[in-house]
C-alpha cells in the first residue's frame, strides 16, 4: 500500500511537470511568455487567446483558480458535515465547469497546432500527453494563430489622411465616413476590430457592402450607424452621427441579418407599430397611415398585409422587417443579408424594391453573399478585408466595373474569395490588396471617392 | 442641425407594448395559462379536501397548497416572455423603444393575467367545497382580503421569473434555472423544512412564506382545533402498560364527558404559531413585504435590460 502511495505520488510530480513544461512549449512556440504555463489558471486564459478563445479562456482561468481554491482549502475548512458536504458540492461544481472551458480552450488550441481531433478527447483524460507531445514534438508548430495583433501597421491607408479628415467639418453631402479603428477592450486587453477606413458615399447611391466571413462588415455598420461608437467621424448629409446619435437614429433604418418580427402579431399590425414607434408623433394618423400604404406599396405587398407574420413565406417576413425600418423614411437606410435564405428570383424583385428606395435620394448600403445576382443594381462597391493581424480594412471602394479592374476578377464572388485567407478556402491575398489600394488613393488614382 | 422632432415617450411606448401584448395574448399561446391555472387549481384543492378553515391541518395543507399552485402560474406565466424575444427588444431598443416602457406593459399585462388565474383558482375552490369565512380581515369581505393575497402571490412570483426572463439570454437558461426557483420558494418557505440558527432567516426571503402567512392569518389558523394530536393518540388507544391501557381510559373519558372538542380546540391553541396572528396588521405586513419584493423584481427586469445592447449579435 505504501509502495502505491509513492508511485502514485511519483506519477502525479511526473504528469504535472510534463502539463506544465508542455504549455510553457506550446505558449512559447505561439509567441507567448512561456513561464505563464507554470501558473494554474493564468495559462489557460493565454491558451486562450493563442486559440482565438479569449473569452473561454478567461472562465478557464476563473474556474481553475476556483478549482486549486477548494482543493487546497479542503484541507482548512472545519470538521463539519455540513460544511464538508457544501465544500465538496462547490469544488464538484467548479471543477466540471473548468473542464468543459479548458477542453474547449484546448480544442482550440489543437485547431491552432493542426493536431488530430482525438486530442481534444484525450485532453480529458491525459492532459499532460497532449500537452507535452504538443509542446515539445518538433512536428506540431501553430498554423492558424488566432491571436490578435494588437500593434502590427500594415502599409495601407496612412493613418494621418483619416487624422486630418476627422478634423475637418463634416461634409454636406451623403455619408463621410473617417473612421481611424474600432477597439474593443476585453479582460484588460485591446482588440483592434477596424481600421484606417475612409469613405463617401452620394445621396441616391445603393452600396454593396462585401468582405469574408470577419472581415467587419457587420462592426462597420455599428460604427457607422452610432450604435457601437468607432474612434470615427461619421456624417449623414453634414450631420455629425455621434453627436447628434438621439435625434440621427431616427433617420438610420437598420435591417438585421434575422427577421426580427414577433410571428403571432398581425401583419398591419406589426408595422402601424412600427410607425408610431420610429415617425416623430406630431404626424397626424391620417398621415401615417398613408406612410405605411406607401411602403406597403414600396415592397409589393399591397393585398398581402393582412393575416399573421408567422403565416407569410420568408420573402415576405423579409419585406414586413424592411417595411418596420423604412415606414420612419430614413435618409441612410443598411441591410444586413437582406436575401438569405431568398431564392434569385424574390431576392432580386427585393434588391429592386431597394433601387427604388435609392432612387428616392437615400443612401442604401446592403451586405449580401451572392452579389453577382444583383450587382448590376449597385451604384458603389465597398469591400472589406480582413489583414494578417486580423484587423478589418478597406480593400476597395468604387463601381462595381472598377473593382473587377482592380481585383482582375470577373465576379464579386471571385473578388470575395481573393481577399479570404486560406483557412477559409480562399486566396489570402488581403493584404495585397489593402497595401494596392491604399497607394491608389495616394498616388490620387481615378476610383471615386474613396 | 434641421429641427429636433419629438417621438413617442415612455407612456405612449408603454401603450404601445401593452397593446401588442394583449393581441399576442389571443394569437399565441398565452391564453393556455388561463385554463393551465384551472386545471392545476382543481388537482391541488381536489387532493386538499374539505377540511380547509375547519382544522388547523386543513387550513395549512390547503393554504400551502394554494401559495404552492400561485407560485407555479406566477412562476410560468412569464418565464420565457423576455428571454424568447430578446433580439426583437435589443433591435427595438436601438431604434429608441423605452426599456421601461417594455417592462411596465409587460406588468400591467401580467397583473391582467394574475388577476384572472387568482379568479379561476378562487372559483374552483368553491366548487371544490372549501368553507370560506365571511369577515375578512382587512376589508369586510374575506374573500376580497383572500384574493387580494393570492394575487400578490401569483403577482410576486410573476415578477421574479419576469425578472430571470429579463437576466438569462435565451428560454434553454429560463427554464433551467426554473426548477431551482420553484425548490428553493417551496423547500425554504418554512412549512416543509424548519431551518434553524442563520439558516431560519432565508424562508424570508421567499415569497411562498409571507403568502402563506397571509393566508394562514386570513384563515384564522390559530382559533382552529387541532385534530392530528386526537388522532395520533386514537390510533395509540390499544398500548398497555402493566395490563392497563392508560390512553383508552383517556380517550373514553373524553368522549364520554363530551370533552372532544374541547381538547381539540385546545391542543390548537397549542399549537397556535404567532406568525399566523389572526390580525389586519398581520395581514398587511405580508402585502407590503410581497409589494416590496414585486418592485424590486421589477426595478431588477429594468436594470438589467437597459444592458441589452451589450448581446453578442
Amino acid at each position: 500500500m505504501n509502495d502505491f502511495k509513492w508511485f502514485s505520488i511519483g506519477f502525479q510530480i511526473i504528469t504535472d511537470l510534463l502539463l506544465a513544461g508542455g504549455l510553457w512549449m506550446i505558449l512559447k512556440k505561439c509567441n507567448m511568455k512561456g513561464w505563464h504555463g507554470l501558473i494554474p489558471g493564468l495559462r489557460f486564459y493565454d491558451l486562450g487567446i493563442v486559440g482565438g478563445r479569449e473569452s473561454e479562456g478567461w472562465m478557464a482561468m476563473v474556474f481553475d483558480a476556483l478549482n486549486a481554491v477548494f482543493r487546497f482549502g479542503y484541507y482548512f475548512i472545519p470538521a463539519d458535515a455540513a460544511v464538508n458536504g457544501v465544500w465538496m458540492l462547490l469544488w464538484m461544481v467548479a471543477a466540471i465547469t473548468d473542464i468543459i472551458y479548458e477542453v474547449r480552450v484546448m480544442d482550440s488550441v489543437i485547431r491552432t497546432f493542426d493536431a488530430p481531433k482525438r486530442y481534444s478527447f484525450l485532453w480529458v483524460i491525459m492532459p499532460w500527453y497532449v500537452a507535452a507531445k504538443l509542446g515539445f514534438s518538433v512536428n506540431y508548430e501553430p498554423v492558424n494563430l488566432g491571436r490578435y495583433n494588437d500593434d502590427e501597421e500594415l502599409a495601407g491607408t496612412a493613418p494621418a489622411d483619416i487624422d486630418a479628415a476627422i478634423d475637418d467639418d463634416p461634409s454636406d453631402d451623403g455619408l463621410v465616413i473617417h473612421l481611424r479603428n474600432r477597439v474593443v477592450r476585453a479582460k484588460g486587453r485591446r482588440r483592434y476590430l477596424l481600421k484606417d477606413i475612409n469613405l463617401t458615399i452620394p445621396n441616391g447611391s445603393l452600396v454593396l457592402l462585401l468582405g469574408g466571413s470577419g472581415a467587419g462588415k457587420t462592426t462597420l455598420i455599428n460604427a457607422v450607424i452610432g450604435y457601437e461608437k468607432a474612434n470615427a467621424q461619421v456624417s449623414l448629409n453634414g450631420v455629425n452621427i455621434y453627436r447628434h446619435y438621439d435625434e440621427m437614429k431616427h433617420k438610420i433604418g437598420y435591417v438585421p441579418q434575422q427577421d426580427l418580427l414577433r410571428l403571432n402579431d398581425s401583419v398591419r399590425r406589426t408595422l402601424s407599430d412600427a410607425a408610431l414607434f420610429r415617425l416623430p408623433k406630431d404626424i397626424k394618423p391620417a398621415e401615417r397611415a398613408k406612410r405605411l400604404d406607401d411602403v406597403v406599396e414600396t415592397l409589393g405587398m399591397t393585398g398581402r398585409d393582412d393575416g399573421l407574420v408567422a403565416k407569410k413565406s420568408g420573402g415576405q417576413k423579409k419585406r414586413i422587417s424592411i417595411g418596420m425600418e423604412l415606414i420612419a423614411d430614413p435618409e441612410l437606410f443598411i441591410l444586413d443579408e437582406p436575401d438569405s435564405g431568398l431564392d434569385g428570383v424574390i431576392a432580386r424583385e427585393l434588391f429592386e424594391r431597394l433601387r427604388d428606395v435609392a432612387d428616392q435620394g437615400k443612401i442604401v448600403i446592403a451586405i449580401t453573399h451572392t452579389p453577382d445576382r444583383v450587382v448590376d443594381l449597385f451604384d458603389k462597391v465597398i469591400v472589406l478585408a480582413r489583414d494578417s493581424g486580423r484587423v478589418g480594412r478597406l480593400a476597395f471602394y468604387g463601381t462595381p466595373d472598377e473593382a473587377k479592374k482592380f481585383f482582375e476578377k470577373d465576379s464579386m464572388e471571385r473578388i470575395v474569395m481573393s481577399v479570404n485567407s486560406t483557412h477559409e478556402g480562399g486566396e489570402g491575398r488581403a493584404d495585397e490588396f489593402i497595401e494596392k489600394f491604399a497607394h491608389l488613393k495616394q498616388e490620387g488614382g481615378a476610383l471615386s471617392n474613396g | 442641425m434641421a429641427e429636433k422632432r419629438r417621438y413617442r415617450g415612455r407612456f405612449a411606448q408603454t401603450g404601445i407594448y401593452l397593446g401588442k401584448l394583449f393581441r399576442m395574448f389571443v394569437y399565441q399561446n398565452d391564453w393556455k395559462m388561463l385554463p393551465m391555472a384551472a386545471l392545476i387549481g382543481g388537482l391541488v384543492t381536489f387532493a386538499v379536501g374539505t377540511n380547509v378553515f375547519v382544522t388547523q391541518e386543513g387550513t395549512m395543507n390547503g393554504c400551502f397548497s394554494l401559495a404552492c399552485v400561485c407560485v407555479w402560474n406566477g412562476c410560468f406565466n412569464s418565464i420565457q416572455v423576455i428571454c424568447r424575444e430578446r433580439p426583437i427588444i435589443k433591435r427595438e431598443h436601438r431604434s429608441g423603444a423605452h426599456i421601461s416602457s417594455y417592462i411596465a406593459a409587460h406588468m400591467i399585462y401580467q397583473a391582467v393575467l394574475c388577476i384572472a388565474q387568482t379568479a379561476i383558482i378562487l372559483t374552483i375552490c368553491g366548487f371544490a367545497g372549501f368553507k370560506f369565512p365571511k369577515e375578512g380581515l382587512v376589508t369586510s369581505y374575506f374573500l376580497l382580503d383572500f384574493a387580494i393575497s393570492m394575487f400578490l402571490i401569483t403577482y410576486a412570483a410573476d415578477m421574479l421569473s419576469l425578472a430571470i426572463s429579463a437576466i438569462v439570454k435565451n428560454t434553454t437558461a429560463a427554464m433551467t434555472v426554473m426548477p431551482f426557483v420553484m425548490m428553493f420558494q417551496l423547500l425554504f418557505s418554512g412549512t416543509l423544512i424548519l431551518l434553524n440558527g442563520p439558516a431560519a432567516n432565508i424562508p424570508n426571503f421567499t415569497i411562498t412564506k409571507w403568502g402563506l402567512q397571509s393566508l394562514c392569518a386570513l384563515g384564522d389558523y390559530n382559533s382552529q382545533p387541532m385534530v392530528s394530536m386526537w388522532n395520533m393518540i386514537w390510533k395509540f388507544r390499544g398500548y398497555e402498560i402493566e395490563g392497563q391501557k392508560p390512553i383508552e381510559m383517556l380517550t373514553d373519558y373524553i368522549r364520554k364527558n363530551g370533552l372532544r372538542d374541547q381538547f381539540l380546540q385546545e391542543t390548537g391553541a397549542y399549537s397556535a404559531v404567532e406568525a399566523y396572528a389572526h390580525t389586519a396588521d398581520n395581514v398587511i405586513l405580508c402585502w407590503f413585504v410581497l409589494l416590496l419584493m414585486i418592485m424590486l423584481f421589477a426595478v431588477v427586469a429594468v436594470a438589467v435590460l437597459e444592458q441589452i445592447d451589450r448581446d453578442k449579435r
